[in-house]
């Protein structure tokens, strides 16, 4: 038997507000929670739409109208106008109506279109995804786009917030859902508050996981310790200062050996005092053994001017010093050998 | 990992070398039109690395038995020929670049061996020392229990003088070459790693003391030795870790007997990083401080394999002054720096060798 032609056939009716079980969010798909827009149109205007709801013992269960319901009992409104589904009407037909009612009336959000899709497959009469419905119902259709979508439905609350307003895309998304959760809740509360796009997540997250592997700790230890805390606590940093600072404390402990290395480069090369026109690049990572020094002049004099920096360069012995410790990771100079410490 | 199935390509079917490994391994058999069908099984497994272990596939060699080692211009080589007797492994590693090497990663075994033995007979007859080995695209030994391929190879090479063959395991299948009549003309050889890596990384491998053993056995049969410490894993404790096994070695082992030491600090394909990741969720091995090397490969940072190289050849030396030790697609600069000299002040890495395998082996040029 065809029931959703039901709900248009049937008359509004005011009910009681009271009667409905707000507390049953079965068929809910909004996420939207904000309700003053429409409390206030609904006072101005009244009632557009009225609910959908289903007969449910003495009451009355809500298939589409959630928000509306919540803005009436902002209003203080006793009564509230709503087509009544009867008991006879399936958990199926439920869901159709639900996800029709928004989904053809307003584009779904991921978070909205994965409740709508786990909604259609949990009151689906065999469990699986009636993909010819979800097409007409403008979902995706494809069985492993879908399937990818439903498992938003099960990540923490923090990650679905953080898709829901568009601070987390769906590939990060599922790269949390295969963490543990407090450590996935952690990550998207790290990438709300600072911001941050897809690769720099994406860098941010394979830091800390690998910190954590390489170190035998727990994700959350890692994310949540002292160290990062500080840089999110600077009242002087601001969220691309503090992004800043955490990807330079992990990438420091990540690799702490090459981190050292390119500080002891550095160190040699201020001494070098290079000046305008000479720029000194070393091997990429460290890694070849030829490194490239550049002249950068506009006139024959400022050519001449560099050969005697040249000159004066390859004498320095800070260079001697880059060139002879390049392969101990430019370790700092021994001290100066001086008296022995008294034993 | 145990072979379940044997796959028979049809053209192999009537090759007496496939009646014989029907007859040793006892496992449902299938002839099958070609590999396509059979790739596309392993392809389609949830890890078909691991469930390329567990089919056989029995086939011919179209292409050439004797390759060159796939060094890259950028590193010094060893020059070394490969001998492609087949392809991958029933061990375990997660290190393994075969997982990541062969797509899709499936056993495999030539039985065309008559082709084989026409391309050696011709690389005997070249006025040159070759070193050639099995175990690059397998563990050499894995195929003992079913074949006599290391019987009949120790043999061939021993009724020559200007080639060695270097047999290079991670297991203790030696007991069917030690009554052999070698001449010194089969090295055998180890792959050596700390207790530590064995255990976390080298699954389904025969343990140090057993490897240890075994390549005794073998000396005590008369073999010449070899030993390769790849990968060299860094880790905290590493150095003297690996100390530790050379202590052992030369423990179990006479200096004298051994030809060559390789060491080579572990690198690997970007693709190989994602699959360890996968099947080897365990493994840190992939942690460490890598960047990427020149010819594509992630390798460690430059400073930590020179101290790790180092400290390992110094614990060698200590054992064996004059053992051949030298590294593995390394360059000019972590050779000065972790062994004191640079190949091309000894003729070169594939010279040194030949020397040592002269030395050790009798072979001989022209």
């Amino acid at each position: 038997m065809d029931f959703e032609g039901e709900w248009l056939a049937a008359a509004p009716l005011p009910v009681p507000v009271d009667a409905i079980d707000a507390e049953e969010l079965r068929f809910r798909i909004t996420t939207r929670s904000d309700l003053e827009p429409l409390a206030a149109s609904i006072g101005r205007l009244g009632l557009l739409q009225p609910l959908l709801l289903r007969a449910a013992g003495r009451g009355y269960t809500i298939v589409s109208g959630f928000r509306r319901l919540a803005a009436c009992r902002q209003l203080g409104r006793r009564e509230i106008p709503a087509r009544v589904l009867s008991l006879a009407v399936t958990d199926a037909c439920c869901a159709r109506l639900a996800i029709g009612e928004n989904a053809l009336a307003r584009p779904l959000n991921l978070i909205e279109t994965a409740r709508a899709l786990a909604l259609l497959t949990a009151t689906a009469p065999d469990g699986c995804l009636p993909v010819e419905d979800a097409g007409a119902l403008g979902l995706p259709a494809h069985a492993g786009v879908a399937a990818r979508l439903m498992r938003l439905e099960r990540l923490p609350a923090a990650v679905r917030e953080g898709v829901q307003e568009g601070a987390i895309a769906l590939a990060m998304a599922e790269e949390l859902g295969r963490l543990a959760p407090d450590a996935a809740s952690a990550f998207a509360r790290l990438f709300r508050r600072l911001g941050l796009g897809l690769n720099r997540q994406r860098e941010i997250l394979s830091l800390v996981t690998e910190i954590a592997a390489r170190e035998g700790r727990p994700v959350l230890e890692i994310l949540t310790g002292h160290e990062l805390e500080e840089c999110l606590l600077d009242p002087a940093a601001d969220r691309g200062h503090a992004a800043q600072q955490i990807r330079r404390r992990l990438h420091r402990r990540r690799f702490p050996a090459i981190r050292r290395a390119e500080e002891g480069f550095e160190t040699l090369r201020r001494r070098l005092d290079l000046g305008e026109g000479l720029q000194l690049t070393p091997p990429r990572d460290f890694e070849g053994t030829c490194f490239s020094l550049t002249l950068s002049f506009g006139s024959l004099e400022e050519l001449l001017e560099l050969r005697g920096r040249l000159d004066a360069l390859a004498r320095n012995p800070a260079l001697s010093r880059i060139l002879k410790s390049k392969a101990e990771g430019f370790a700092p100079d021994p001290p100066p050998a001086g008296p022995r410490p008294p034993s | 990992m145990t072979i379940r199935e044997l796959f028979i390509d049809a053209e192999a079917a009537d090759h007496p070398q496939t009646a014989a490994i029907r007859s040793r391994l006892a496992v449902p058999a299938r002839v099958v039109p070609g590999p396509a069908a059979l790739f596309e099984e392993v392809r389609a497994a949830d890890d078909p690395a691991g469930r390329g272990k567990q089919v056989l596939f029995l086939t011919r060699n179209r292409g050439a038995f004797l390759k060159a080692c796939p060094g890259t211009r950028h590193y010094t080589c060893c020059g070394y020929r490969i001998l492609h007797v087949g392809s991958y492994c029933t061990m375990d590693c997660a290190y393994c670049i075969l997982q990541a090497y062969f797509h899709p990663p499936l056993l495999q075994y030539y039985v065309n061996q008559e082709d084989m033995t026409r391309e050696l007979e011709e690389c005997f007859s070249t006025p040159v020392i070759q070193r050639i080995g099995t175990g690059e695209f397998t563990d050499s030994l894995i195929w003992e229990p079913w074949t006599n391929l290391s019987r009949g190879l120790v043999q061939r090479f021993a009724a020559q003088r200007r080639a060695v063959l270097e047999l290079k395991t991670k297991s203790v299948n030696v007991a069917g070459l030690l009554d052999l009549d070698h001449r010194r003309k089969t090295i055998l050889a180890w792959s050596l790693n700390t207790e530590r890596v064995i255990r976390e990384q080298e699954r389904g491998t025969a343990a140090l003391g057993a490897r240890l053993r075994a390549a005794a056995a073998g000396a005590a049969a008369g073999y010449p030795l070899a030993f390769h410490f790849d990968p060299v894993v860094i880790y905290d404790g590493c150095e003297a870790e690996y100390r530790e096994v050379a202590e052992r070695l030369f423990a179990a082992i006479p200096p004298e007997q051994v030809v060559w030491i390789s060491l080579g600090a572990f690198r690997f394909m970007p693709d190989l990083k994602a699959l360890i990741q996968r099947r080897f969720p365990d493994s840190r091995i992939v942690y460490g401080e890598f960047i990427t090397g020149l010819d594509g490969k992630a390798r460690y940072f430059k400073p930590l394999r020179i101290q790790v190289l180092r400290s390992l050849a110094r614990a060698i030396r200590e054992f064996a002054p004059h053992c051949c030790v030298y590294l593995c697609m390394e360059d000019d600069e972590v050779w000065r720096h972790s062994l004191g000299f640079v190949p091309a002040e000894r003729g070169g890495l594939p010279r040194m060798l030949d020397s040592a395998a002269a030395r050790h082996c009798g072979v001989e040029e022209g």
